[in-house]
């Protein structure tokens, strides 16, 4: 937590002016909105400069006391002095030569990670100049051990992870970033075949579920949809966190009722005769993140170019993918045991929204899935409030910064808008969840409206 | 007389068992064996028979007391005492030929390979194992694993020769012929031998010199016993010999009896001398029972129980 | 007849087989029954899952297109992630190797020490016994956070696992070796050097091999449960990535193979056994 404090703010401000959290009051969001550069330079040089202060202080208490002393722009004229702050930010704001064209990004072998994965055989890494391998990964323990171990350089994640890993919650406080979300939607509940006559969620009390980790979207979206129907997820169910490979063997096993996952493990539960779709997550919160591009801030601030690169490949990967039209051709590209390893024909009802639900039924669903890379600050906010909810957050967090530290937003805008796709012009957006609107600006009180949490 | 090639002078071995009890095993022995001799110690199990040659050979030390091996102290091991033991101890991994040549290029670590060799065979062939040169220990029969272990003691040419009950674990059979092998190997080579026997036909055979041990714990040298036999005996005669059943008398009588018994505390014992007596030389003692037993087997073989 | 009786175990062992693969074949045996559902949804599906049922177990037939497809293409190399069986064994394989014979190298002369003097054997015995037990993958997160490397995190979890069957039955065989073997060395005035290569090493050589044996069996099954979890390369990663694809019939493959492997390893330490083995 304290690790992600303005680096030239020596005091905690819990109210902050602006809606999105970012700025001293609305007027100075309203300007950064109207000159998107501005905002996004500004957002680059912190960066920069919270780099150099941490590499300076590591230790947050000395740092304040430093700040605190002589004022945080004294600090930084003392700091420019021996340190070339400026050219440290020039090369991050530039298109500079590549620090390294070969690299590592994991992955997990589910939909979501579809960008990642189809931009090396579809060649937009190679576009990019970098000649990335994508490395298949067995679980996201061990994606966040081998980013952190720096074995990879960047990986797919789960969006929660980077906020989780930032705040040293179930791993050791690590400054994360996440420049990119890689699709919304695209998650399912899928409940065993013997279940289908119990659709009502409120049938649903003693099931076991599973969920892919702890730090998941699918496990704030289940837990928040069993609530939404009277079921303590702590109490009436279990929730257990199942790699997302084991889950269709597992439920075939009947070691569990169902399981909220990504696909294709949804698709393959019904492929195999095992279980049905019941919700798609697009009807619990239509354009949810679920998976994203994750990279240390330590990749993003000592090799800004590549960096960029590499974001730009997922960029376009993404919004080639946002198109109804290409979905077929990138179910065939990674369906191959190199990737997802699935029949074609699962990864493509995935991706083109019209599939078997299990019952019989054809359904057609073009936003099943959907891929928007656009990290919104909301996003964060929304998943600290869940982490909050459901005890894995202890004590008071100042939402709106982790969420600026972490989703970098203005990267992503700025990018976007390279690859000719039309980014937001707020960070922050309101968006209603089962039809309960969330407000990114009060936290706190949409946390304390609900009634079954953990306490 | 020359000086001595051992020279044993007051030594004494004390345990400490377990409960912190000292147990003393035997105490102030004394006495020397010459080179050329062969000598035998015979006492019942407990007195200390093993130690006493483990200190010999230096593996083992003494409470008090010194031993000298041609004038000097003995401080541990040593390449001119060569141990033939009870187990034979070959190192079975290696074949008859490797048994005897790791011995002797410890010896000579300098020689060739060749010479290693050569000298081994002549060893070999000395104790009759021509032939057996490439086998290995669990191919031999007992009698051909303890000639092996004769083989290595000799191949080194120590000074002096330790055995500790070599042929204890063997057939009659095969210990009679080995008896006469030893008998016929020291007579080529004069080799000193010390020797620890239960056997009291096989200490007739072969010494010179027997040293009777009282029971332990507090084991005693009781009285040497000088075979006064001819030294070129065979087994097949030596119960010819008039002095044979006298001698073989004095031992069983001092086994059977006076080995409990001695207590050394009459006024003419010294410990530092202990008594050397002729048996065989006295006629009076022995012809009567010579005569009480005429039907003593012909190849008495009589061993104490251990 | 003594070579009928010398047939009778192999034959047996034949029947054993095709019972076996007989019993496979008629529980897989496909039920037939009727499409529930029409054509277009049945194109989206399994062809069990068209019919009601849920996806069925391989068939032996099945199985064997799949050896016979993988032996035909043992070493194809598609990408990062999906490289042919021989390739996965050779990464297994190699891994094991490396991570075995460094605990070789390291458990064979501390054994050695350990087994020479009592001192030691007392004042380690705590340490061995503590570690020995723990399971191979307690240790690999702990190898992944302070390794900082998957790769060497496997070879360590391997050398952590095959380290101790070495180092006790070293320990053990060294401290074991016969009193009077040691004594002949004495009386020899053997050095200390020379008596350990010359008469404690081989006295004690069956018993570190007997160890040397277990371990390898160790790190064998260890490294399929290893690349499992830290993936990318190896038969126990191309397990896990057919586990994904729920492909039974490659995964029952990858069992074989490891099993044939194993095999092999371990029959290789029982000749090198034999080599050393003396018959007292």
């Amino acid at each position: 937590m304290s690790a992600f404090k303005d680096p030239f703010d020596a005091s905690t401000s819990l109210t902050r002016g602006c809606s999105c959290g970012q700025h001293h009051s609305e007027a100075a969001h309203q300007a950064d909105l109207a000159g998107q550069t501005t905002d996004s330079e500004l957002l680059g040089n912190r960066v920069v400069e919270a780099a150099v202060m941490r590499a300076l202080f590591p230790h947050d208490a000395t740092r304040r006391r430093f700040l605190n002393a002589v004022g945080a722009s004294t600090a930084m004229a003392a700091i420019s002095t021996f340190f070339p702050m400026g050219m440290a930010k020039e090369a991050f704001a530039q298109t500079g030569k590549l620090e390294k064209t070969s690299l590592k990004v994991g992955f997990i072998p589910i939909t979501c990670a579809t960008p990642i994965i189809m931009s090396q055989p579809m060649g937009f890494y190679a576009r990019q100049g970098l000649n990335v391998e994508v490395v298949k990964t067995a679980g996201w323990a061990v994606v966040r051990d081998k980013t952190i171990n720096k074995e990879y350089d960047a990986a797919h994640m789960l969006s929660p992870m980077p906020l989780a890993i930032t705040l040293g919650v179930g791993a050791n406080a690590l400054p994360y970033t996440m420049p990119a979300v890689e699709n919304i939607n695209g998650q399912a509940i899928t409940l065993a075949i013997k279940h289908k006559d119990k659709k009502d969620p409120k049938s649903w009390k003693g099931f076991k579920f599973a969920v892919p980790f702890d730090y998941s979207m699918h496990n704030y979206l289940l837990r928040y949809f069993l609530a939404e129907h009277g079921i303590d997820p702590d109490k009436d169910v279990q929730i257990r966190s199942v790699p997302p490979p084991e889950m269709v063997a597992n439920l075939r096993a009947n070691n569990i009722d169902g399981f909220l996952a990504p696909d294709p493990v949804n698709q393959r539960a019904v492929y195999d005769g095992v279980g049905y779709i019941h919700t798609l997550t697009k009807d619990i919160w239509d354009g949810h993140p679920c998976c994203a591009f994750a990279a240390s801030k330590e990749f993003v601030t000592t090799m800004p170019n590549t960096y960029r690169a590499l974001l730009k490949s997922i960029m376009e990967a993404t919004a080639f993918a946002s198109k109804q039209e290409n979905r077929k051709q990138i179910a065939e590209a990674i369906a191959p045991a190199n990737y997802l390893n699935q029949p074609v024909t699962v990864v493509e009802q995935v991706l083109t929204g019209t599939f078997a639900d299990g019952l019989g039924n054809i359904r057609k669903e073009p936003n099943r899935i959907d891929f928007d890379p656009f990290p919104w600050h909301s996003f964060a906010v929304w998943i600290l409030t869940q982490m909050k909810r459901w005890g894995q957050l202890k004590g008071d967090v100042d939402y709106a910064k982790v969420a600026r530290e972490v989703y970098l937003a203005t990267d992503a805008a700025k990018l976007m808008k390279e690859v000719g796709m039309k980014p937001p012009t707020a960070t922050s957006k309101k968006f209603t969840v089962m039809g309960k609107e969330f407000d990114p600006a009060k936290p706190d009180a949409y946390l304390k409206s609900f009634a079954i949490k953990s306490t | 007389m020359s000086e001595p090639l051992i020279r044993i002078e007051g030594i004494s071995k004390q345990f400490t068992g377990r409960d912190g009890a000292v147990t003393t095993v035997f105490e102030d022995l004394h006495f020397s064996v010459d080179p050329g001799e062969f000598v035998c110690l015979i006492g019942h199990s407990g007195c200390g028979k093993t130690t006493i040659l483990n200190v010999l050979s230096g593996l083992d030390q003494t409470s008090s007391g010194y031993v000298f091996v041609g004038g000097r102290e003995v401080s541990g091991p040593s390449l001119d005492r060569a141990v033939i033991f009870q187990s034979h101890a070959l190192m079975p991994w290696l074949t008859v030929m490797g048994n005897i040549a790791f011995a002797v290029s410890s010896r000579w670590p300098e020689w060739s390979r060749e010479k290693v060799r050569k000298h081994c065979q002549e060893y070999i062939d000395l104790v009759n194992l021509t032939g057996s040169e490439k086998k290995r220990p669990a191919e031999l029969s007992g009698g051909m694993k303890q000639r092996v272990g004769i083989a290595r003691a000799l191949s080194i040419r120590p000074k002096m020769l330790l055995m500790d009950e070599p042929f204890s674990a063997l057939d009659a059979l095969t210990r009679g012929v080995l008896q006469e092998e030893v008998l016929r190997i020291c007579a080529e080579t004069k080799q000193t031998v010390f020797m620890i026997t239960h056997d009291v036909d096989e200490a007739i055979l072969l010494a010179d010199k027997i040293v009777l041990m009282t029971n332990g714990p507090h084991a005693k040298i009781a009285e040497i016993v000088v075979n006064t036999m001819p030294r070129a005996r065979t087994r097949h005669d030596l119960h010819k010999h008039p002095h044979y059943y006298r001698i073989r008398n004095h031992l069983i009588d001092f086994l059977v009896d006076r080995s409990k018994a001695f207590a050394g505390d009459s006024p003419d014992y010294d410990p530092r001398h202990p008594p050397l007596v002729r048996p065989g030389l006295d006629a009076t003692d022995a012809v009567a029972a010579d005569v009480a037993k005429p039907l003593m087997p012909a190849k008495p073989l009589v061993a104490v129980a251990g | 007849m003594s070579r009928l009786m010398n047939w009778r175990a192999p034959m047996l062992s034949l029947l054993v087989f095709f019972l076996g693969i007989g019993v496979w074949h008629a529980l897989t045996l496909p039920t037939a029954a009727p499409q529930t559902v029409n054509d277009e949804y049945a194109a989206l599906v399994g062809a069990a899952a068209a019919t009601g049922q849920k996806s069925a177990f391989p068939t032996p037939a099945d199985f064997g297109k799949k050896v016979w497809q993988h032996l035909n293409e043992p070493f194809y190399d598609r990408g990062p992630n999906d490289k042919g069986i021989g390739i996965q064994l050779g990464y297994s394989i190699g891994r094991v190797l490396v991570g075995y014979l460094l605990a070789a190298l390291v458990a064979v002369p501390l054994g050695f020490l350990i087994g020479m003097s009592p001192t030691v054997y007392r004042a380690l015995d705590p340490f061995i016994q503590v570690l020995k037990p723990i399971s191979p993958l307690a240790w690999m997160p702990l190898a992944l956070f302070t390794l900082k490397d998957s790769a060497v995190s496997a070879i360590f979890v391997i050398f952590i696992c095959s380290v101790w069957p070495m180092l006790i039955n070293t320990a053990f065989g060294v401290a074991s070796v016969r009193r009077e073997w040691l004594n002949v060395a004495r009386t020899l005035e053997v050095g200390s050097f020379r008596t350990a290569f010359r008469v404690i090493l081989p006295a004690a050589a069956p018993t570190i091999m007997t160890g040397m044996r277990i371990s390898i069996s160790i790190a064998w099954l260890v490294i399929v449960a290893a690349e499992m979890l830290v993936g990318g390369t190896g038969i126990g990663y191309f397990v896990w990535n057919e586990w994904n694809n729920l492909s039974i019939t490659n995964i029952l493959t990858a069992i074989l193979s490891i099993g044939l492997v194993g095999m092999m390893l371990d029959l290789m330490m029982a000749k090198l056994t034999k080599l050393v083995t003396f018959a007292e």
